[in-house]
């Protein structure tokens, strides 16, 4: 581990922490400045039956009565000390309300990870050896195509042709096996697309350089090519990629728990979101910007370490993307 | 996905006009589904003789047929009615969240890039924070903070998408503050905002285009996302989001889920492929 490394992960780590503080602050501004004033409008809402005198206490409580930046700072702190606040709808802690449904959603999210790696992966070594005669034109339509479908659509259509038609699973039984695969495939489709357009760009990019021209000119074979010369090179950059995919994955469960009625983190936010708890709301919408800054500084520190090609050039590190220029990948870059 | 244009089947007439204006068959298809799409939300009313929320209670749950094109939903509406009704309001609030987020990002990029320096190092965090919050959940609270309504909807779409254009435009203006003929204009005496406005910001929005159309694909489904979860209007519009949402609870009549998915799902590859075509052709 070199010295410029080191500098660039200092420098990474600062904005991470930086960043993660701002999206705080952003989601408080959003959900407390915006016009609409939610929170009196949930307590005065007749429906909920609270006394003016229950109504006081829950905004002292919540601190409600406080200036703006007072509040901010109240909530800053007790964020940065692991204090998510209380639900001003359930009254319990919002640390307590979240950890009851974190491993339900870290396991659908996880199949789910786990299902587009394995189809983008499919799909796109695919593209290599499915000759063109024979269906390599639908492999390469694949990610195009399920760019375009709502996710939800894919969940109701699994639900229609295997719980309906095949009775595999039961809708009104979340939690079984086969409820759980087929609500991970339903997650797991759209971020696959997503892996396999920059999978199957990267083997077309490599497949083209001069050191795989001259690989097939000393005669070796299309498998023999892939394994030894492409198959490293193009799936590295994936590692980057699946950083990006989380924010993808935490937004899909939401849709994905409530087409297969699963409970979650994304059936929390619905209910927040009708019942307008706005604490449980801001300490979820603040965690996914957590997990999602930490998934991908993690990737950015893993990659220089995997890929040796890559430079640390002055703490700015190249950034592997489909777009990147062929000096990522040139002629010197041949495998080990 | 060139492969139509060069097959020696196109010989007629039709083809070899588009062959002339180098346009591939698959892109000129998604052209025509585009206009009818956009024909149905200006004038739904030449489309279908049906109400999109009357219905007739003794046709309920009719399959497809010549007479009714997607069938009949729960109260025995035409459902061709209510997506062809639906079309104004879905593609007209992806049209708002596409404005919304090429305006405002672009804004933020052409400030970023132009200017440098300080104000450079602001926008970027920002740019940042906007971007480390999943965009799903991003679109979620500004809604919930605004109200449930389709426009609202669109808005937070718009406001999910400003980060993402904010980095094309910043990244596409110092491409362009580099080049030779920006330097020629400053020495022929060119002002900064003459520059900008005439070298910078054209050459910027070529690149931006494209992936403003992308978007506008990624923004109906994330709006009908939205509408699903009841985050728009509610019924009787007929959003095609929400028309899908309604469909779920009547599986067992699975054409109330699959005609509006099949309309939603055939726009927005068609703007995609308008889209890839876009960029090739740049």
């Amino acid at each position: 581990m070199s010295n410029a490394y080191l500098t660039y992960a200092a420098k990474r780590l600062g904005q991470a922490v930086v960043v993660i503080l701002l999206a705080y602050v952003f989601t408080f501004v959003v959900v407390s400045i915006l016009p609409g004033d939610p929170i009196t409008s949930v307590l005065r809402n007749p429906q909920n039956g609270f006394s003016e005198q229950e109504i006081a206490e829950i905004i002292a409580a919540q601190g409600l009565d406080k200036p703006v930046p007072v509040q901010l700072w109240n909530a800053l702190s007790g964020f940065l000390t692991g204090d998510l606040g209380m639900s001003m709808r359930s009254n319990r802690p919002v640390s307590t309300l979240i950890a009851e449904v974190l491993p339900s959603t870290l396991i659908l999210a996880g199949a789910g990870l786990a299902v587009a790696l394995v189809l983008a992966m499919l799909v796109a070594y695919g593209t290599r050896f499915v000759p063109k005669k024979y269906g390599q034109g639908l492999l390469r339509g694949f990610p195009s195509l399920f760019l375009s479908v709502p996710n939800f659509v894919i969940g109701l259509v699994l639900i229609h042709l295997f719980g309906f038609q095949l009775g595999l699973f039961r809708v009104i039984n979340p939690d079984s096996f086969w409820a759980t695969l087929f609500a991970a495939v339903a997650l797991g489709i759209p971020v696959s697309a997503q892996i396999a357009e920059v999978l199957i760009a990267n083997l077309d990019k490599e497949a083209e350089q001069e050191y795989a021209t001259v690989a097939r000119s000393r005669g070796i074979g299309q498998l023999k090519l892939f394994i030894r010369h492409l198959l490293k090179p193009a799936s590295l950059p994936v590692v980057t990629v699946i950083a990006l995919t989380i924010g993808e994955l935490l937004g899909g469960s939401l849709i994905t728990e409530t087409v297969f009625g699963r409970t979650g983190v994304g059936s929390l936010v619905q209910r927040s979101v009708s019942t307008q708890d706005l604490p449980v709301l801001q300490a979820i919408v603040s965690l996914g910007a957590v997990v999602f800054v930490l998934v991908n500084l993690i990737a950015d520190l893993l990659y220089p370490l995997l890929d040796p090609r890559v430079k640390i050039l002055g703490g700015a590190k190249r950034r592997p993307t489909t777009t990147d220029e062929p000096s990522l990948g040139s002629a010197k870059a041949v495998n080990p | 996905m060139s492969f139509v244009s060069n097959s020696p089947l196109s010989g007629t007439a039709n083809t070899g006009r588009l062959t002339a204006l180098r346009m591939p068959a698959t892109v000129a298809l998604s052209f025509a589904i585009i206009a009818i799409i956009l024909a149905w939300s200006l004038a739904p009313q030449f489309f279908t003789t049906y109400s999109p929320v009357v219905g007739v209670p003794a046709d309920k749950f009719l399959g497809p047929s010549f007479s009714h094109w997607f069938g009949t939903d729960h109260l025995g509406r035409d459902l061709y009615a209510r997506v062809v009704y639906g079309t104004a309001s879905s593609v007209s609030s992806a049209l708002v969240a596409v404005v919304i987020g090429v305006l405002f990002g672009g804004l933020i990029g052409l400030l970023a890039g132009f200017l440098g320096g300080w104000v450079d190092v602001v926008l970027a965090r920002l740019v940042d924070v906007l971007l480390s919050i999943p965009k799903f959940l991003l679109a979620v609270i500004v809604v919930t903070a605004i109200g449930f309504e389709t426009i609202n909807a669109a808005i937070a779409t718009g406001v999910s998408a400003v980060a993402f254009f904010a980095r094309v435009t910043r990244s596409e203006v110092i491409k362009t503050r580099q080049a030779t003929f920006v330097e020629a204009s400053y020495l022929s005496g060119g002002s900064r905002w003459y520059i900008l406005l005439r070298h910078v910001l054209p050459n910027a929005s070529r690149s931006v285009l494209p992936l403003a159309v992308l978007q506008f694909g990624e923004s109906i489904l994330i709006i009908a996302s939205l509408a699903f979860l009841g985050y728009g209007d509610p019924p009787p519009a007929s959003d095609w989001g929400l028309l899908i949402s309604i469909g779920k609870d009547y599986l067992k009549w699975p054409w109330l889920v699959y005609a509006p998915a099949f309309v939603t799902i055939v726009t927005v590859l068609s703007v995609n492929r308008i889209s890839r075509w876009l960029r090739k052709t740049d």
